[in-house]
This record gives structure tokens, C-alpha cells and sequence, in this order.
């Protein structure tokens, strides 16, 4: 299943969500996190991505992964924090 | 003595050459190889830039794009698409330790947009940081930046509006809901403004660097030396523009 969404981000900047997912699992197949946001290491990005595919799609799930891809990678976000993209990509399935 | 920094005055360029400039200096600059480095530039012919987690065909008018010769590219800062046409745009390219920049990102924007406010300043236009990356006079914005870090460096490039059109504008950029694009055109016309808007007349390219020139000299109590981009720089260029800036790969990633 695809989907998309565009959410402005309490306090941020516009955030746009492109989703595949498996409905039977509730959990992410690919995603592309886009937008007018800042992000350090730029590049950190495209590891948030594919280490997000198989990600439950709700919202504790999200938040723990995220969290803890932040800290791996020692991702610093302006325009953009965690619950705001959590919000963004569940907004995908609604 | 003050602390002497390097002025690049590069004058007009593609998008490509543009971007593919910031990003030689960057290199030679995480390197030890020049000093801080500010830069005045312009483009030609006008161009689309994205920020690096938009998406192209999102943001930009492919299509018009070429129908009416706009260039587009993206670019290694974060940030939102820009249209740029009437516009100084500057850069500057400094390491993180250096003390005059703070080591919180969102402080150094609010620094360096320190010194942009002083160019403005001395044009006879008060303005204002709003944060993130705005800058706004009489509550309209005049100014966008962006920032990004890469190998110990910071690289800041922003604009400064000397004139602007919106319905051009916004012929070449997407808007997420075209039922609404009127509406959005009419809000981003009460929202945007540019030296011109302000003044009421026109202001030379030239003069308006001069202007900025002296914002980053008061702003960091430097003294800014004009100087070409070392043969290391240009060769660099070339490589950038070719491999990354011009390439599709690279505009059309996200």
C-alpha cells in the first residue's frame, strides 16, 4: 500500500511523507522523508530510511526507533522533531 | 590588527557553478588551505534551488523550467525551494571552532544573519532574525538561509531580495494544493518584500555587495580582502559542477 502526507510541523517547518507499507503487518516498506526541514549530517537521512523499513506503524514503535536512530547516528533535527515526524508518517494511514 | 578574511566576488553563474563553488571552498577550507571565506554571487540564468530533503518534481515546474530557460538544482543545505532571480546571494564559509561562531547551530544562523542585517543596515533597511532562517523587515521576508556542517566547516549561503516576482515565482515552483494557489500567491506577495519593495528604487548588484561587505566586516570586526578562488578551488569546481551539481543522480535523488 502507498501513501502520502504533508504536516506542518508544530514549530517546524513542512514536512512530506512518501510511505509503502504492508497492511497485513503494520509495518513500514520503504520510506522517503522530505521537506523543508533541517537535518545534520544531511546524509543522516537516507540511514533514517532504510533503517526505519520494518518499523511497526504505530506510534511507541515509531518514536523508539526514530529515538534511537537519532542517537545512533547523532542526527541533529531544526524544523523537525520526533513526535512531528511520527505524527507525519502515521498521518499516512489515515 | 584585524583578523583578515577572504572576499570571493564571483559575480553571475549557472545554479551549478554556484552551488559547485560553496562546496570547493568547503573543501579547501576543512583542508587549512584559506582562510574564512565570504562570497557574493548572483545566477545566470535564474534558477530553482531545493533544499536537500525536498523532493524535485515535488517543489519545482520541470516543464515551465525549461519553457522559460529557469535552471534548477539542489542543494547540500537543508531548507525550502528558492526561486532566484533579483538577488544577492551570499556564502560564507568558516571552521566550527572558530570563535567567532557559535557552537549551537541555531545560534550560528542567528549570528551570521547578524551580519546580512548590517549590510541591510547600512542600505537604510532595518530588519530582523526571526529563526530559523528568516529574515523580515516591516514584518515581510527579505531574506532566506540555510546552513549546513560538513568536516569541521560551517557552510552558510543565503539571499538577499533585490526585487522580486511572485507570479513567476510561483509559475515555476509547485504548490501542494493548486485549488488554493491564488490564495497562496496573494499571501506570499503580502509576505515577501525586497530592497527595491523598501527603498523605492533600485539598488546596483555591486552596490549591495558593498553594502553586505561591510555588514560581515562590522558584524565579525574583520577585514574582508578581495582574492580569487585558489587553482585548487577552480579545479574543484569543475568537478563538482560536473559530477554533482549539474548531474540528474544527484537533482533528481529525492
Amino acid at each position: 500500500m502507498q501513501s502520502k502526507s504533508i504536516y506542518k510541523v508544530p514549530n517546524g517547518k513542512l514536512l512530506k511523507i512518501s510511505l509503502d507499507y504492508d497492511e497485513k503487518n503494520n509495518s513500514i516498506t520503504k520510506i522517503n522523508i522530505m521537506g523543508d526541514f533541517f537535518a545534520y549530517p544531511e546524509e543522516s537521512i537516507e540511514s533514517m530510511e532504510n533503517e526505519l523499513k520494518n518499523t511497526m506503524l504505530e506510534k511507541e514503535s515509531l518514536i523508539k526507533k526514530i529515538n534511537s536512530i537519532i542517537k545512533g547516528y547523532n542526527i541533529e533535527f531544526i524544523g523537525l522533531h520526533v513526535e512531528g515526524l511520527t505524527e507525519g508518517i502515521l498521518m499516512c494511514k489515515k | 590588527m584585524k583578523e583578515q578574511w577572504r572576499l570571493l566576488k564571483t559575480n553571475f553563474s549557472t545554479a551549478f557553478t554556484n552551488m559547485a563553488v560553496d562546496r570547493a571552498v568547503l573543501v579547501t577550507s576543512s583542508e587549512g588551505k584559506v582562510p574564512p571565506t565570504v562570497r557574493f554571487y548572483g545566477w545566470k540564468p535564474s534558477a530553482i534551488s531545493i533544499g536537500y530533503f525536498q523532493s524535485l518534481e515535488e517543489e519545482v515546474d520541470l516543464d515551465t523550467c525549461r519553457k522559460l530557460g529557469v535552471d534548477y538544482v539542489r542543494r547540500i543545505t537543508g531548507g525550502g525551494a528558492v526561486f532566484h532571480e533579483e538577488e544577492l546571494t551570499y556564502s560564507i564559509v568558516i571552521p566550527e571552532t572558530h570563535p567567532q561562531i557559535p557552537k549551537n547551530i541555531l545560534k550560528s544562523y542567528g549570528r551570521i544573519c547578524g551580519a546580512v542585517m548590517k549590510g541591510l543596515d547600512n542600505l537604510g533597511i532595518e530588519s530582523k532574525y526571526v529563526p530559523i532562517n528568516d529574515i523580515i523587515t516591516g514584518g515581510k521576508k527579505i531574506s532566506g538561509n540555510a546552513q549546513t556542517r560538513k568536516a569541521k566547516i560551517v557552510l552558510q549561503h543565503g539571499t538577499v531580495l533585490t526585487d522580486v516576482d511572485v507570479d513567476k515565482m510561483f509559475s515555476v515552483l509547485k504548490v501542494p494544493n493548486e485549488k488554493i494557489k491564488d490564495k497562496l500567491i496573494a499571501d506570499v506577495k503580502q509576505r515577501v518584500t525586497s530592497i527595491k519593495h523598501v527603498l523605492g528604487k533600485e539598488i546596483r548588484f555591486e552596490d549591495v555587495a558593498e553594502a553586505m561587505k561591510r555588514g560581515f566586516e562590522e558584524e565579525f570586526d574583520v577585514e574582508l580582502i578581495e582574492e580569487p578562488l585558489s587553482e585548487e578551488e577552480k579545479e574543484l569546481t569543475i568537478k563538482f559542477e560536473k559530477e554533482c551539481f549539474s548531474a540528474r543522480d544527484w537533482n533528481h535523488r529525492r
